[in-house]
């Protein structure tokens, strides 16, 4: 039997795409989490709604931007009922990497640790709780997975709902490491100064990066999703009354072009006054600091790494910070 | 290259002249012009009532309706909240009430009391609509009540007066990010411009973080109305009152990020009212606990 090139096409077509299509349902069978149907007096359907990249805004209008600038796959939405009770709603964002989910809760530590899944802190640069509760809403960081468990009313009963909706959503998952990149930050630079552990943030976008601190409305360091950055202060230990703070910022690009390119666009955007006059410099090369209003400004640009720092009460200890995510960098890879 | 555009950054926020860059950079337009102007004056009420919700955050219509007269009478120092509202409307206006129903919304009861007292003014109900939505409500109105929540908002820093009205502009993506600073634009397109007759915030239950999702940790319990016909006006002291409460949250200053461009460029761009807190009397009434202002 002869078949023409245009049906043999058309074959290799169809099974190209059943085999794609079934790799795709392994995948989406290992996303498939367990979740009561029934907790305390709540229910929920036999279904959960699903939230992609393309109904997202109308699920959640701008609040979409958020995951969408993180490595973002899909959300699974159940609402749990009980007569005579607020709903109990269950979030869970499946996102393409661990990190990802990390970043998500990485944007507020502030809630006490729900304890149902943290890891050693010895072993950790952020906070070591990956279940964090308060009044009434449990976030998780479990694998590729970011939930948000929220109980509209708070009471004894739903909070201990939601706990247990949020053992059932870790329960048998793994427990991958922090991102890599976190390791850039020191939990002590020098005597005197230490990282805030709780305001550690690892993001992708510039919309991220200016909730966790401004820096312009604009994209000046070209941030996109083949991105990954993390910012933190560090706060100087003998001055506890007027808490001198200086803001890291560390960027990891795809390549070295971006990188030289992302920092030529932010000092023609932050700092237009000065000339530029940096190169991607060796480890032992100085970086370029400026006296701005706020304080020193520095930064350096290292292979395909951009470091800064922002209000910085001296050049030197601006020096140091740089050096210090410097040598972290190139020592993990 | 002195013709490059402005980059607006955290530095125009540190030398205090963000206004300018905002105006040169997104607008087009001579921040300077508008410096010259006279001295304004504005008055903005804020009426709060410590039972106003419960502890469970249900919130007591009875009392919200009492709180609504006595901004009414403190606002227009008439008498009565009949009076008060037919020196703001007239009954053969059709009156749109323009509540929020995302992130924080407006509380049922805070728009139930609107209505109602309308009604009692002598307004007939048929003439008062819900005009959130399209452009096309409020082309049916020849009044409009704002009748926004006080809250933040992760992509320009508040969310709540000059918002309110994002979906009268038919386009609303075209308002985040920098781009924020032109929501004041929408109060002005001609089937919006001066039909706002009242700005009635309701600050029961304000968020005082971004979100960018509800956050039951950042809201408390204000129970407050904040209100005014100056929307910029409005707008600063409710953004004065965010700032407050999350300085006494974490026990140091934690400025809203990404900071709001959108309340000096109503004032000084779009000439809706004042953003200068020396410009705004505030008359408070009621419960003085932890005002914040």
């Amino acid at each position: 039997m002869k078949l023409s090139l245009k049906t043999v096409f058309y074959l290799l077509t169809i099974i190209m795409t059943a085999s794609i299509s079934e790799g795709a349902t392994a995948k989406m069978k290992a996303y498939k989490l367990d979740i009561p149907k029934t907790v305390g007096v709540w229910t929920r359907p036999d279904s959960p709604r699903l939230v992609d990249s393309t109904n997202i805004f109308k699920y959640m209008n701008g609040a979409g931007e958020l995951y969408l600038a993180y490595g973002f796959n899909h959300i699974n939405v159940y609402e749990y009922s009980a007569d005579n009770q607020e709903i109990i709603s269950v979030e869970l964002y499946h996102m393409k990497t661990s990190d990802d989910a990390f970043g998500l809760l990485s944007l507020d530590w502030a809630s006490d640790s729900a304890a149902l899944n943290d890891s050693p802190a010895d072993k950790t640069i952020a906070p070591s709780s990956r279940t964090l509760y308060g009044s009434g809403l449990l976030r998780i960081w479990s694998d590729n997975i970011y939930a948000r468990v929220m109980a509209y009313r708070e009471t004894p009963a739903s909070k201990e709902a939601v706990l247990s909706l949020g053992r059932a959503i870790v329960a048998n998952r793994s427990i991958p490491p922090e991102p890599e990149l976190l390791n850039v930050l020191s939990h002590t630079i020098g005597s005197d100064w230490k990282l805030r552990k709780d305001r550690i943030g690892y993001f992708r976008s510039y919309l991220v990066l200016n909730s966790l601190y401004y820096v312009s409305h604009e994209n000046i360091l070209n941030l996109d999703i083949s991105t990954e950055a993390v910012t933190a202060p560090y706060e100087k230990m003998s001055d506890t009354e007027n808490r001198r703070r200086a803001q890291f910022l560390f960027v990891k690009y795809a390549n070295p072009d971006l990188a030289r390119q992302a920092l030529e666009h932010f000092h023609k955007a932050y700092l237009p006054e000065h000339k530029q006059n940096f190169a991607a410099s060796p480890m032992t090369e100085s970086p370029n600091f400026f006296k701005l209003e706020d304080g020193w400004l520095g930064y350096k640009l290292h292979d395909k790494y951009i470091m800064l720092v922002f209000e910085c009460p001296d050049q030197e200890t601006a020096g140091i910070i740089i050096q210090s995510g410097l040598r972290s960098a190139l020592f993990q890879k | 290259m002195k013709d490059e555009r402005h980059v607006i950054t955290r530095r125009d926020f540190i030398r205090g002249t963000v206004g300018a860059a905002v105006g040169t950079s997104i607008l087009g337009f001579d921040w300077s012009e508008a410096e010259a102007k006279a001295v304004r004056s504005s008055l903005v009420t804020v009426v709060r009532d410590k039972n106003a919700m419960d502890s469970s955050k249900n919130v007591d219509s009875a009392i919200v309706k009492k709180m609504l007269d006595q901004t009414l009478t403190g606002f227009t120092g008439k008498k009565n909240a009949k009076d008060a509202w037919l020196s703001l409307v007239k009954p053969d206006d059709t009156i749109g009430l323009v509540p929020t129903d995302h992130l924080n919304p407006t509380h049922d009861e805070v728009t139930d009391a609107v209505r109602s007292s309308l009604v009692d003014a002598g307004i007939p109900k048929k003439r008062i609509i819900m005009a959130q939505g399209d452009p096309s409500m409020p082309k049916k109105c020849t009044a409009l009540i704002a009748l926004p929540a006080l809250k933040a908002h992760w992509l320009t820093g508040i969310g709540t007066v000059f918002k309110t009205y994002i979906m009268y502009s038919g386009s609303p993506d075209s308002y985040h990010e920098e781009n924020s600073a032109k929501l004041g634009e929408i109060w002005n397109l001609p089937f919006v411009k001066g039909k706002t007759k009242l700005v009635l915030v309701d600050a029961l239950y304000p968020l005082c973080d971004k979100g960018p999702q509800p956050d039951p940790r950042y809201k408390w319990a204000y129970n407050g109305l904040i209100a005014g016909t100056d929307p910029v006006a409005v707008e600063t002291v409710s953004l004065q009152i965010l700032n407050e409460k999350r300085k006494a949250m974490r026990g140091e200053p934690w400025p809203l990020s990404p900071p709001p461009l959108c309340v000096e460029a109503a004032d000084k761009m779009y000439k809706l009212g004042t953003s200068q807190m020396k410009e705004i009397k505030i008359e408070h009434f009621g419960w003085k606990q932890d005002l914040l202002l």
